[in-house]
């Protein structure tokens, strides 16, 4: 029970836990204040709550499959918001955008926190009820935590000391890993509740990393790793991150442009 | 002409709105699926309605079939699976995967 505690919220949090980092790392860069970051959080955890609390009702919307449309448009809207920052910050130079940077950064970790907070007061408040199951399952839960903190933390220093432009490269490539993972969880979330036809995969990589493992479960929480990827979720993963290099080429070049 | 158009578009929605996609349903009590193996048949949509009864939020998760959906305590939750191929797909609860385990079988 305690390695499935800490693998299940490790998953979780990793996920913010990145985010979070590539925002801060990038706010420290580039002189931004990280003022948004502690409303964000307070904001993303209340309605995180709020939720958990109504999942029940949440669940039965459009005929039982509510739950899905919502987690769906979660990670939609975190891949867009990775995509305006990446567009935006490609801009930071001009000393432009700041406020519209910050006002992104601030709705992608309010999302991100719902969905990932969500998941983590379900689980553990099912154990509140079983007392001899509730101690590992919290010992696990702050583990799985501290691992996926640390995780972040150790994605800020590396970000922040690079020179700028490894930084930057590295700043882009996690962009693009945690937007892929959106992209994918999005369309398999589409198929299960029917709102996408289903397909059969494309490939099978189980024998190489299965999903089941740890090295599988991080991949999945870090760039959206699936065994078996369905056709339409490998052409949605490639054409989102496509879409977000061009975008973020266009924006680079245009403020890279000497002002008339 | 509208009259055929609307025919058209009415066979092409009426054939996925109404073809009889089968419903299973499955049932978990103290953290264990009943039945805990069912059968379907190949290249089917299926419907899954699993009605959780403990007093816990569950998981339903599986890595063979890409599906992993929270069933609140004491609630039912749907879950489309397939079109599948012919062979065994295993799932479980992720929250209580010690006891909570089972398979789909498609044949």
């Amino acid at each position: 029970m305690l390695l499935n505690a800490v693998i299940i919220i490790l998953r979780e949090v990793i996920e913010a836990s990145l985010l979070i980092s590539i925002f801060l790392a990038f706010c420290q860069k580039y002189n931004v204040s990280r003022h948004w970051l502690m409303p964000a959080l307070g904001i993303g955890l209340s309605l995180a709550t709020l939720y958990a609390i109504n999942i029940n009702i949440v669940s039965q919307w459009l005929e039982g499959v509510g739950q899905e449309i919502i987690n769906a448009g979660i990670h939609i809207v975190v891949y867009l918001v990775l995509l305006v920052f990446l567009t935006l910050s490609m801009t930071i130079k001009t000393g432009r955008n700041k406020p519209l940077i910050i006002l992104v950064m601030l709705i992608g970790v309010i999302f991100a926190s719902i969905r990932e907070g969500s998941e983590i007061i379900l689980y553990i408040h099912g154990f509140i009820g079983i007392p001899e199951l509730l101690p590992p399952v919290l010992m696990g839960g702050i583990i799985g935590a501290g691992i996926g903190l640390s995780v972040g933390v150790l994605f800020y220093y590396l970000l922040v000391n690079l020179s700028s432009k490894q930084g930057a490269k590295l700043g882009i490539l996690l962009c693009l890993c945690v937007a892929g993972g959106m992209v994918l969880q999005a369309t398999q979330l589409l198929s299960q509740a029917d709102w996408i036809t289903s397909q059969y995969p494309l490939w099978d990589t189980t024998m190489w990393i299965s999903e089941r493992s740890v090295l599988g479960q991080l991949l999945y929480a870090l760039v959206g790793y699936e065994a078996t990827p369905m056709p339409i979720q490998v052409i949605s993963y490639i054409s989102a991150l496509s879409f977000m290099i061009i975008l973020a080429a266009f924006s680079y070049v245009y403020s890279s442009r000497p002002q008339s | 002409m509208c009259r055929y158009i609307l025919l058209i578009v009415l066979t092409t929605f009426s054939h996925s709105l109404w073809a009889a996609t089968p419903i299973i349903e499955i049932e978990l009590r103290d953290h264990l699926f009943y039945p805990a193996e069912i059968t379907i048949p190949a290249d089917t949509k299926v419907k899954l309605i699993i009605i959780n009864t403990d007093n816990a939020a569950e998981e339903f998760e599986s890595y063979e079939m890409n599906r992993e959906k929270v069933i609140p305590a004491g609630s039912r939750g749907v879950v489309f699976i397939g079109p599948l191929r012919a062979g065994e797909y295993p799932f479980f609860g992720e929250f209580f995967p010690k006891t909570a385990q089972g398979k789909v079988i498609v044949k």
